[in-house]
């Protein structure tokens, strides 16, 4: 238990750091505050279109208090691929290593702790900003418990891809062409600005089942619309997909801190 | 008597792969060459060598964040590259260029965390940070962010971090590049005070021969990834740092100077370069000499680059002077 509170401790102190970073904060609060209201203008639109109540299941205000939701989740993500990409190239790691810890663990505990604080700071700011467009909606307390269930797994889960991205700077000369496609990946069949619900049949079903959804959709529709069939559901596709991450980033890491090659003499 | 050092036929090799359009081909570079030593437990070691001679390469296997290509080590009883999470909770690092110290935040924060990453118990712990405060003189500085320290605060406190778990052995790898003469002194009397008192072993690299005569009581000399000399720092001081290099600036033409144990390195205009033997002529003796030569303006008494030491050193060996 000691051992697993060391991780929690690096996340607090990481967590602190970043509240440092005032100035990025704002640069992504205002991204965000154009992106909610172009989607509430153009969702106006195509709801009005429809003539519909409900598009994808969703009302209007639910589908704005998705996107608070899913851009809160996509704008707090840090760049773990950059940091490991930086601790390969410029022997970093080696300062990484002295420590008596596991090299993803203190990675893990650094990145939580920058995301929970940055995660919410988007969500403080997003719901002012949906209150104020669309209202709220409506909220219950096994509802957010859901959510918070499914949250931590999703970053869990785009931990663990982002780090599979980081850790090709051992074979890579450059890891940003890879860590832009995984992110654009995300922000797509994640469901970061269209739910998935609303994808055509065909490949809908494909897209839930991908690791993506797990990160993106999950807490966002969990968080608008929850459930227990739901939960389950996204309870049982993060869970595959963390074996699936967890034992592709334990066997990479392993061979990568094998051919190790750290620069600095 | 802890353990110390044991390294047997140690052999690192990299393997460079490159690209020609589709054609590929691998070299092999071998960083460190066979390396043997051994290294009692709270010994003072100067581990040096030019760039590129396989220091780093050593250090990072000693501390478990290379593999070996073949041969051995144990450092305190563990063999780094199985055991380094193990091993970690001995050793202490330091690296001039890199920090471990919490960027945006105070000094104190990351003592905290160190604390918990260490597991220490907390009152060890307390009695230990207060200890490092006070003679580190870090009262003032451990609730500033680390953004706004010097170069020469922070590397004290980076020092101070390093050895809050009690380490065993330090590893200091340049501690003192960049800092200023007061900073760079300071440092070294701290690190010198912790391997008397603490009994730690101290593994210092550095290109600064002021670093190795005042920390270290034992020189290994790396080059090519082979030691090519292990001696003490006296037999070393007395065979290759017997040099001085005296730059003066004079008022007027300076005359011409012959004197034995004093060569010419460089004159131009007023300025004159010169090179001491001390074996050959005290110092003192060898100042007023050239101070005899013109009326002076200016004068700085310097220890000849390590580089060129080394260089020296290598040079011997090479040609079958050292064993």
């Amino acid at each position: 238990m000691k051992s697993i509170s060391r991780y929690f401790w690096i996340g607090y102190t990481a967590a602190r750091a970043n509240l440092a970073y005032v100035i990025e904060t704002s640069s992504r609060i205002v991204f965000m505050t154009v992106i909610l209201y172009v989607f509430m203008r153009l969702w106006t639109v195509v709801y009005a279109g429809a003539n519909a109540e409900r598009l994808a299941g969703l009302t209007l205000s639910q589908m704005i208090w998705y996107l608070v939701v899913t851009e809160s989740v996509t704008l707090s993500a840090p760049r773990i691929w950059s940091e490991i990409d930086q601790d390969v190239r410029t022997g970093r790691l080696a300062v990484q290593l002295i420590y008596p810890l596991s090299y993803v663990g203190g990675h893990l505990g650094r990145a939580m702790g920058q995301r929970v604080v940055r995660f919410v700071v988007n969500m403080a700011v997003g719901s002012l900003i949906a209150l104020l467009l669309v209202g709220p909606i409506p909220f219950h307390a096994a509802g957010l418990a859901m959510f918070v269930l499914v949250l931590p797994a999703a970053f869990l889960l785009d931990f663990l891809g982002n780090f599979l991205v980081g850790l090709c700077a051992f074979w890579l000369e450059s890891t940003v062409g890879l860590a832009l496609l995984y992110m654009r990946t995300v922000q797509l069949l994640g469901g970061m600005l269209l739910p998935i619900d609303v994808y055509p049949e065909t490949i809908r079903h494909l897209v839930k089942l991908l690791p993506f959804a797990s990160m993106v959709y999950a807490p966002g529709r969990m968080f608008v619309t929850p459930g227990t069939a739901l939960l389950f559901e996204s309870i049982w596709n993060q869970g595959l997909a963390l074996i699936l991450f967890s034992g592709a980033v334990a066997v990479v890491q392993s061979v990568a801190l094998r051919r190790l090659f750290a620069n600095g003499g | 008597m802890h353990r110390g050092v044991e390294i047997r036929d140690l052999r690192k090799d990299f393997r460079i792969v490159r690209w020609h359009g589709f054609r590929r081909s691998v070299t092999e570079v071998t960083a460190v060459d066979g390396i043997h030593l051994d290294i009692p437990a709270g010994q003072s070691i100067a581990f040096i060598g030019p760039n590129g001679a396989g220091k780093s390469t050593t250090i990072k296997m000693l501390t478990g964040i290379l593999h070996p290509s073949s041969g051995s080590a144990e450092v305190l009883g563990f063999t780094p590259w199985r055991e380094r999470r193990k091993l970690a909770y001995h050793i202490g690092t330091v690296f001039g260029q890199r920090s471990q110290l919490w960027y945006h935040l105070p000094p104190a924060d990351t003592f905290e965390l160190l604390a918990r990453i260490y597991e220490l118990k907390r009152d060890e712990f307390l009695s230990t940070r207060n200890a490092l405060i006070d003679r580190f003189d870090l009262g003032p500085l451990m609730q500033t962010p680390v953004r706004k320290l010097s170069l020469g605060q922070r590397m004290r406190a980076e020092v101070a971090a390093s050895l809050l778990h009690r380490p065993r052995i330090l590893f200091l790898d340049e501690p003192t590049i960049g800092l200023d003469v007061i900073a760079r002194q300071e440092l070294r009397d701290l690190v010198r005070e912790w391997n008397r008192n603490e009994g730690a072993t101290i593994f210092l690299t550095s290109h600064d021969a002021g670093d190795i005569e005042q920390v270290a009581e034992r020189v290994i000399v790396i080059n090519h990834g082979r030691v090519v000399v292990d001696d003490s720092v006296a037999a070393v001081r007395k065979k290759y740092l017997g040099e001085k290099i005296l730059r003066v600036q004079f008022h007027e033409q300076p005359a011409d100077l012959t004197s034995p144990g004093i060569s010419l390195i460089s004159r131009n205009g007023y300025e004159m370069k010169v090179s001491i033997d001390t074996d050959a002529i005290p110092i003192q003796q060898a100042i007023l000499r050239v101070m005899e030569l013109a009326p002076v303006a200016d004068v700085s008494v310097e220890d000849p680059p390590l580089e060129q030491i080394i260089a020296r050193i290598y040079g011997e060996a090479k040609h079958g002077v050292l064993p």
